[in-house]
């Protein structure tokens, strides 16, 4: 079921305040109701509506100044706002239509006039929405930007797979990429940028970009120690001033499909899960990395494992981990853990397609990657 | 108003006074920690007391807000921090970044040796 829509309703008049939010909740709005000007302002630190509703003549604070006073206010000033008035003056209706993005709603309008008024008026904020973040995505794709890869690697023993889940289907902070240096060597990539929407994504290619050449340029000088590539990238982060003030995390995975091994070395990022097939448990691989350009030092190592036939190796981001509860939302790890250890030994898609994910994708708040790495054969190959 | 600040003992205390600090609010914040850091305020307790959730904006805002510290010579501890908010430092090794006190009080002792 869709979320219902918030309103923030403003008006001095109590009567009035309370008329309008019964017959709005009635047409399937949730409404939040304030007094006064400072009294929405105080509603707006916790709960950002849909759509504010505004009474024009207010003691202290008037519905325009109120107005002026959102605009000034980077965080609120895109929130769609009406006036809801009594006022019939011509003038002081164009001059509220001037304060972006608000609509006039005279108060004797009967409510489904109202209802259909403040539908229209959403649809329309809505669409001019979508059309820019097309846009946007079409500008995106004309420049072959992605952060997360349009195709799966194809590695000797070893299965891989992901799953991915934009913020709120922008584009987000977080990057995926698989880097194939040969039928050997394979680089699996999984980074956060610690933002969300455009600013991200757009910092994620800046990443991305140093992190593929980090990779290239240390298996050129033969040198292949995630370690060491680790060090690299986060020494030219710290130093660049483009992209030193935003942070990001960073798991780097390199499969060797020569004796089934796999190197591992991260910065800030979750701990990766490993399942041992033999002994039929999982346990946590925990790098000791800090966020990348954080410290000069960042304190960096490299974790190195032998998978078995039927070992599985998980990497993900926060949004993984992330849980509404009916207290508000929390971070817990183990709930990851319990969700996918039913799956050890069935197909990567079966969890794909079950309820955890798909939850995850209904109500994610963050944005969520998910790395399946399993290796399939005992077989290994000498190059 | 996200922090909530005044000074105890030698040290200055931000406490967040939002209890889901993510991204709507992490810029802000940063803001907020930069103008207190530019204020010559030296040792900064970020106080997490009232704060159930963090997300990864906010964590960013908050690392920034250190980096941006450390040539001004200030110090940026926190404290208060929940079950859940202390493991997800310590899962991503923020606890290498940051000292972590339990309250304000063992925070602000910190700040005077």
């Amino acid at each position: 079921m869709p979320q219902s829509k918030k309103i923030l309703l403003v008006d001095d008049n109590a009567f009035v305040l309370q008329m309008m939010s019964k017959a709005l909740i009635k047409e399937g709005f949730s409404c939040r109701k304030a007094t006064s000007a400072a009294g929405a302002m105080e509603i707006l630190k916790h709960d950002i509506p849909d759509v504010i509703l505004s009474d024009y003549h207010m003691p202290d604070v008037d519905g325009f100044a109120f107005r002026q006073e959102l605009i000034d206010l980077p965080e609120y000033k895109d929130i769609p706002f009406m006036f809801l008035t009594s006022e019939v003056d011509n003038k002081l209706m164009l001059e509220g239509i001037n304060l972006e993005a608000v609509d006039y709603i005279l108060k004797d309008t009967p409510v489904p006039v109202i209802v259909s008024k403040i539908n229209n008026f959403l649809n329309t904020v809505r669409e001019r929405h979508e059309r820019t973040i097309k846009e946007l995505s079409v500008a995106a794709m004309a420049l072959n930007l992605h952060s997360v890869p349009q195709q799966l690697p194809v590695i000797k023993g070893f299965e891989v797979d992901f799953w991915h889940k934009s913020f709120q289907n922008y584009p987000g902070g977080d990057f995926i990429d698989f880097i194939t240096i040969d039928d050997r060597y394979t680089f699996i990539v999984l980074g956060d940028v610690m933002g969300k929407k455009w600013g991200a994504w757009y910092f994620s290619f800046g990443f991305l970009s140093y992190v593929r050449a980090a990779v290239r340029i240390c298996i050129s000088n033969g040198n292949f120690s995630t370690k060491s590539i680790l060090q690299k990238i986060n020494a030219v982060v710290y130093h660049d001033p483009v992209v030193n003030d935003v942070l990001s995390s960073l798991s780097l995975v390199m499969i060797d499909a020569a004796n089934g091994s796999v190197k591992y070395s991260g910065a800030g990022d979750l701990p990766l899960l490993y399942y041992n097939s033999n002994t039929r448990k999982a346990n946590r691989i925990t790098s000791s990395g800090m966020l990348l350009g954080l410290m000069i030092d960042g304190d960096f190592n490299e974790t190195e494992l032998i998978l078995n036939k039927n070992d599985i190796l998980f990497t993900l981001t926060d949004g993984i981990i992330d849980f509404e509860t009916p207290q508000g939302k929390r971070t817990d790890y183990d709930v990851f853990e319990k969700a996918v250890e039913a799956f050890f030994d069935r197909p990567f898609r079966e969890f794909k397609e079950g309820d955890f994910l798909k939850e995850k994708a209904l109500e994610h708040v963050d944005d969520c990657s998910l790395i399946y790495l399993k290796k399939t054969t005992d077989d290994t190959f000498n190059q | 108003m996200i922090l909530l600040t005044n000074n105890y003992k030698n040290a200055l205390v931000a406490e967040i006074q939002i209890k889901e600090a993510n991204l709507t609010i992490s810029e802000q914040f940063k803001q907020q920690m930069i103008e207190l850091i530019e204020q010559g305020n030296s040792y900064i307790i970020v106080n997490f007391v009232k704060v159930i959730y963090v997300d990864s904006s906010f964590l960013g805002a908050l690392v920034a807000a250190l980096k941006y510290a450390i040539p001004h010579k200030a110090e940026v501890v926190v404290c208060g921090l929940n079950k859940d908010i202390l493991g997800l430092f310590q899962l991503i090794r923020l606890d290498k970044a940051f000292k972590i006190f339990g309250n304000v009080d063992d925070a602000a002792v910190n700040g005077i040796n």
